[in-house]
């Protein structure tokens, strides 16, 4: 047979075959087998927000700058740069108040001409003292 | 075995398929109207049955999780069977990769194919077309299958493939008188 009467003789069928109730099986598989589409799902719940949900972020942050200013504050006294006023601080202002403690440790050590400096340099006036006697 | 999906009604199942209260009841539909042309479609690309089962498949799910690209400009069947003639050269090029086949020599891998297929109940001319048509290069393949097996009329073959009407009727032409000689070869 030629070619030509070859292809007229097959009749357009090629012979191939599928299992039995092929489609019908998978065309249920296949609709059993889609994903769910997007807008298929269902929309959250929404739950109300208490209290402490709505308020959260601000104490948060209130809490962060207070750790802020603490460590602040920790780093400042560690550097020992902070000068406390000597009428706050009790422990020197009874070693002063102790003339026994001022002239056993403090009196030598100073040196009268530096004293003197500082007394005129802070506005001291002699002719006072000479005036009382 | 030509397809038959003239009795889909397209615009109204397109409507459907665009609304989602009724998108996957209609996509259902498609499933049980278009399976089986579809499935002899990637069926004669690929030669196995259960390669096609799984491309068809593929199709499928490539489709339902497109379906909101689908704009209804293009027909829905036209669609569809792009999709599965992608699928289908994609997983012949995989496989072929797989196998290491030379590009040049994907014919011998559909033969062994063919010939190793167990769904197939014809006699010794219609396996030796099978394995004539399994020599032809790609495109004249699916043209000769959608033409020949299929009866598609050249305007929607043209519409799937994005060739124009005379280019086809060129390349069914030629992968005829390939496979008449094929034949006029055996004797």
């Amino acid at each position: 047979m030629k070619g030509q009467d070859i292809l007229s003789s097959i009749n357009h069928d090629s012979g191939m075959t599928v299992p039995d109730n092929y489609f019908a099986d998978f065309a249920k598989k296949m609709e059993a087998q889609l994903p769910p589409q997007p807008w298929e799902s269902e929309d959250p719940v929404v739950m109300p927000r208490t209290f402490w949900q709505k308020i959260r972020p601000y104490a948060y942050m209130a809490a962060m700058f207070l750790g802020i200013w603490c460590m602040m504050k920790t780093f400042d006294l560690m550097s020992g740069d902070t000068i406390i006023p000597v009428e706050k601080n009790s422990q020197l202002m009874s070693a002063i108040n102790n003339d026994a403690f001022f002239n056993d440790y403090c009196t030598p050590t100073f040196d009268e001409s530096d004293v003197i400096d500082e007394l005129y340099d802070e506005g001291f006036d002699p002719s006072v003292i000479t005036a009382s006697y | 075995m030509p397809i038959n999906s003239s009795n889909i009604n397209d615009p109204q199942l397109i409507e459907r398929l665009r609304d989602k209260a009724t998108c996957r009841e209609a996509f259902n539909e498609v499933i049980r109207s278009y399976s089986e042309p579809l499935y002899w479609q990637i069926r004669r690309m690929v030669e196995s049955h259960d390669d096609a089962n799984d491309i068809l498949q593929n199709t499928f799910l490539k489709a339902w999780t497109s379906i909101e690209n689908f704009r209804g400009e293009a027909k829905l069947s036209t669609w569809l069977h792009k999709i599965a003639i992608n699928e289908s050269i994609t997983f012949l090029s995989n496989k072929r990769k797989r196998n290491n086949v030379p590009i040049d020599d994907e014919s011998s891998m559909l033969i062994n194919t063919i010939e190793a297929d167990t769904y197939f109940d014809g006699d010794e001319l219609k396996q030796q077309l099978r394995k004539a048509i399994a020599m032809l290069p790609e495109k004249q393949r699916l043209v000769f299958n959608m033409r020949y097996y299929d009866e598609m009329k050249y305007e929607q073959m043209s519409e799937i493939l994005g060739t124009s009407v005379g280019a086809l009727k060129a390349s069914y032409h030629i992968a005829v008188k390939k496979i008449e000689q094929y034949f006029d070869e055996l004797d």
